[in-house]
């Protein structure tokens, strides 16, 4: 359902944009080409490490590692793992909802995702030579915290 | 060597697949049926996830928006600053050259947070994507959650740092003495560089890199 929503909202909004500037949309499509072709091995990696992952590690130890009981050292040590994680954001979905279906719990999944596009590790020096140490490292700091925050209630919510 | 750098995950993968392969062929199939699973279901939706950010791009380049912008006070500021953040296609790391033309505008610290946080996380077509793997709820729930977190954050921030101490700019300059007035730099950059009373000016200083200082045939183009 909400594929179809999604490209019929690219369909459509093509289509508009080619009948008031087929030239700008030409452009656009361009753009999009050169943007799938530049993460393109970014996606087909993460797609091949979900099935690498769901076939080697059992649900069993998806659940008891990181499933709804695990706690908030297991939140903690995911967002940790977010951080220092660099994969396209979207990606990300089909990732942890294949963990979800494998038994994770909403909690450590969502700290993940919510670190990996808010706290970021590798960019880090780029960030401070942009704004300064002090703005990276407390926005940062700030962001982690918060994203605990968040993957808790989300956590208490959606159980 | 470069190829396994620049495809650090895809190599990563492979490799795994290759010892797999080794230690148990069949679980290697396994492991291919549960991607193809989700490589048909991200096919469905990737083209048109690239094609909206994409067109948005076109239509409403963060610069445009940026014009908008003002002092950047009050309701408004929020609000266009929420708009660069979610419009504005690319990880976070695109956002800060753009924050940074922002503050050296006045932006607040407040507004830039905002939009570092909107660019991390909402985009419409992410969102979309995020209720096809998570559902709506959970995507609701977390959106909400999420800009809560960030207005929050970015009042705190500005409590915190009362201003950004810019990282002192490495900013071009002309070294006279050397200039032959070519104006190779002119032609080439004519956005950074110009002319003003027969000397070389610099009206732009966002680029600090070696591509513009290298542009000057004497090297009157230094840090």
């Amino acid at each position: 359902m909400s594929t179809i929503i999604l490209i019929l909202m690219a369909v459509g909004a093509a289509l508009v944009s080619l009948k008031k500037d087929s030239l700008k949309t030409k452009k656009a499509f361009g753009g999009a080409k050169k943007m799938m072709g530049s993460m393109l091995s970014d996606i087909v990696g993460v797609l091949l490490l979900i099935g690498l992952v769901l076939t080697l590690i059992s649900p069993e130890i998806i659940e008891k590692t990181i499933g709804g009981e695990s706690g908030i050292f297991a939140v903690i040590i995911s967002a940790l793992i977010g951080t220092i994680t660099l994969i396209p954001a979207f990606v990300a979905f089909p990732l942890i909802g294949s963990l979800r279906d494998s038994g994770a719990g909403i909690m450590t999944l969502t700290a993940f995702l919510t670190t990996l596009t808010m706290v970021g590790f590798v960019t880090f020096p780029l960030e401070a030579k942009t704004f300064g140490k002090k703005f990276a490292i407390v926005r940062n700091s700030l962001s982690f915290g918060f994203a605990i925050g968040i993957a808790v209630i989300v956590g208490q919510v959606m159980r | 060597m470069k190829w396994l750098s620049k495809n650090k995950i895809l190599s990563l993968a492979l490799l795994g697949y290759m010892i797999l392969g080794l230690y148990n062929f069949e679980m290697l199939g396994l492991a291919l049926k549960t991607s193809k699973y989700y490589f048909i279901e991200m096919l469905q939706i990737l083209p048109a996830v690239f094609i909206l950010t994409s067109l948005l791009q076109v239509w409403v380049p963060t610069t445009t928006i940026m014009k908008y912008f003002g002092d950047g006070s009050g309701v408004k500021g929020y609000l266009i600053s929420f708009l660069i953040g979610s419009l504005s296609a690319g990880p976070i790391y695109a956002a800060f050259p753009v924050c940074k033309t922002l503050l050296k505008k006045g932006a607040s610290i407040r507004n830039v947070v905002i939009i570092l946080s909107a660019w991390a996380v909402v985009k419409v077509p992410m969102l979309i994507n995020e209720i096809k793997f998570m559902g709506v709820s959970y995507m609701v729930i977390r959106w909400i959650l999420t800009v809560a977190a960030f207005l929050v954050m970015a009042i705190l921030m500005e409590k915190i740092l009362k201003m950004v101490e810019l990282p002192q700019d490495q900013g071009l300059k002309i070294d006279y003495k050397r200039c032959i007035m070519c104006k190779a730099c002119v032609r080439k950059y004519p956005d950074v560089f110009g002319v003003l009373k027969d000397k070389i000016v610099i009206h732009e200083e966002d680029n600090f890199n070696e591509q513009l200082m290298s542009i000057c045939p004497v090297g009157a183009i230094t840090t």
